[in-house]
């Protein structure tokens, strides 16, 4: 908890990461989503 | 005297260099394969690295100020800290009759500036500890310009050290997001004109969707350009919003493309709907420009870059050699490559739902 409230640069870096890892999962997901309604509707 | 004015000419070039070409490659990397078809796996795989690189980058390394810092911020507030870049030359350290050690440093970034710094035993064993490491001390200016006080130790060689930017100081480093996402929403309204005069010409309905895609994740990007810059308001000036030329400038082109999205939701037929939004998408950017550009810059802002401003045009594009720092300049181009390929990524989502709802709606219910 010491390093937390010494270093608050580092809690930052963490939680802009997570959002980040929340983001690429989430567009990760719509673009996987999206190739498999083109492919449905190629064939 | 010639190195230092090739030196003088060299860094505001590289400094353009960098920002076009992370743009550059950004906007290129958008269109390539192709902006409406799914992107491979190493473009997606490009682009999330990008993006955690900027973040760690802008977040992790250490501010690290020149001696020219300390005094120029000492000369103002003489009891005012400020994290320096330095190399003790621990093999001078003296120790004076109230046991204070004082000991030669030199600018890390300029080696030929040497300076004393006076500190405490604490402060002269951890620097002792260390060795003679370029490092990151607290420093106070004392009685001149030469003469300097140690308070703490904050790194002991970091590998990357961000410049110390007087009045911003760690809130600086947002600038490698707030400026990307507000450069990256006026190429997207240009873009948007762009495809707008596509469709006029050619009534071919991608480029419609595409006028739309760029339009729409281009007022995102302006939408977050205006909550970092308030967050960043509030820690620099004071308050949230401060009806800054800037500022009121992105609300006025806020609300000038909301009215963008209004037209196109109240038109049902989809020609009709894609050849007004495209007009409307090329009369609305006749205002981007101004806005963004002439406006701000006319008037007295808190800003940057605003009328009467000593910086001239601001620490990003101001070609004075004084405002450049290399690894600011390195990041800053990694920053708008990075936020250049998630735009770039959700345009082309949007483009492929759009081109789906189309196909849809075409299919006999």
């Amino acid at each position: 908890m010491d390093f937390l409230t010494q270093q608050p640069l580092y809690v930052v870096l963490v939680t802009a990461l997570m959002i980040w890892a929340g983001i690429a999962w989430y567009i990760s997901r719509v673009d996987r989503r999206l190739a498999e309604l083109e492919q449905r509707i190629k064939r | 005297m010639m190195g230092a004015s090739r030196t003088a000419v060299f860094l505001p070039v590289m400094k353009y260099i960098l920002m076009l070409g992370g743009l550059g490659l950004g906007l290129l990397l958008c269109f390539k394969p192709s902006l409406a078809a799914r992107k491979p796996w190493w473009w997606r795989t490009l682009a999330i690295a990008a993006v955690v690189a900027t973040t760690v980058l802008a977040l992790w390394p250490p501010i690290g100020g020149s001696i020219a810092d300390v005094v120029f911020e000492g000369r103002v507030n003489p009891i005012k800290q400020v994290p320096c870049y330095v190399v003790p030359d621990v093999a001078s350290a003296t120790t004076t009759d109230d046991g204070r050690t004082v000991m030669q440093t030199a600018d890390a970034r300029t080696p030929a500036l040497r300076v004393t710094l006076t500190m405490h035993a604490p402060v002269a064993a951890a620097i002792r500890d260390a060795g003679a490491v370029p490092m990151i001390i607290l420093m106070r200016r004392a009685e001149s310009d030469l003469q300097f006080t140690a308070d703490a130790v904050m790194a002991i060689d970091p590998p990357i050290t961000l410049p110390y930017i007087t009045a911003l100081e760690e809130r600086a480093r947002i600038i490698f997001f707030h400026v990307p996402m507000s450069w990256i929403a006026t190429i997207a309204y240009l873009l948007s004109m762009i495809f707008g005069i596509r469709y006029l010409r050619s009534r071919d309905m991608a480029h419609d969707d595409a006028v739309v895609a760029t339009a729409s994740v281009g007022t995102l990007f302006a939408v977050l350009a205006t909550t970092t810059g308030s967050v960043w308001a509030k820690f620099n000036w004071g308050s949230f919003w401060n009806w800054d030329p800037r500022q009121t400038s992105i609300v006025l082109l806020l609300l000038i493309y909301a009215a963008f999205f209004l037209l196109r939701s109240a038109i049902d037929e989809p020609q009709r709907r894609a050849r007004l939004s495209s007009v409307y998408a090329i009369v609305a950017f006749a205002s981007v420009p101004f806005l963004m550009f002439v406006l701000p810059r006319m008037l007295t802002s808190l800003h940057p870059g605003g009328k009467g401003d000593a910086g001239g045009i601001g620490p990003l594009l101001s070609p004075q050699s004084d405002a450049i720092n290399p690894t600011k300049q390195v990041l800053f181009a990694l920053s708008l490559f990075a936020f250049t390929m998630v735009y770039g990524w959700l345009v082309n989502l949007r483009i492929r739902t759009l081109a789906l709802q189309r196909h849809a709606d075409h299919q006999p219910s």
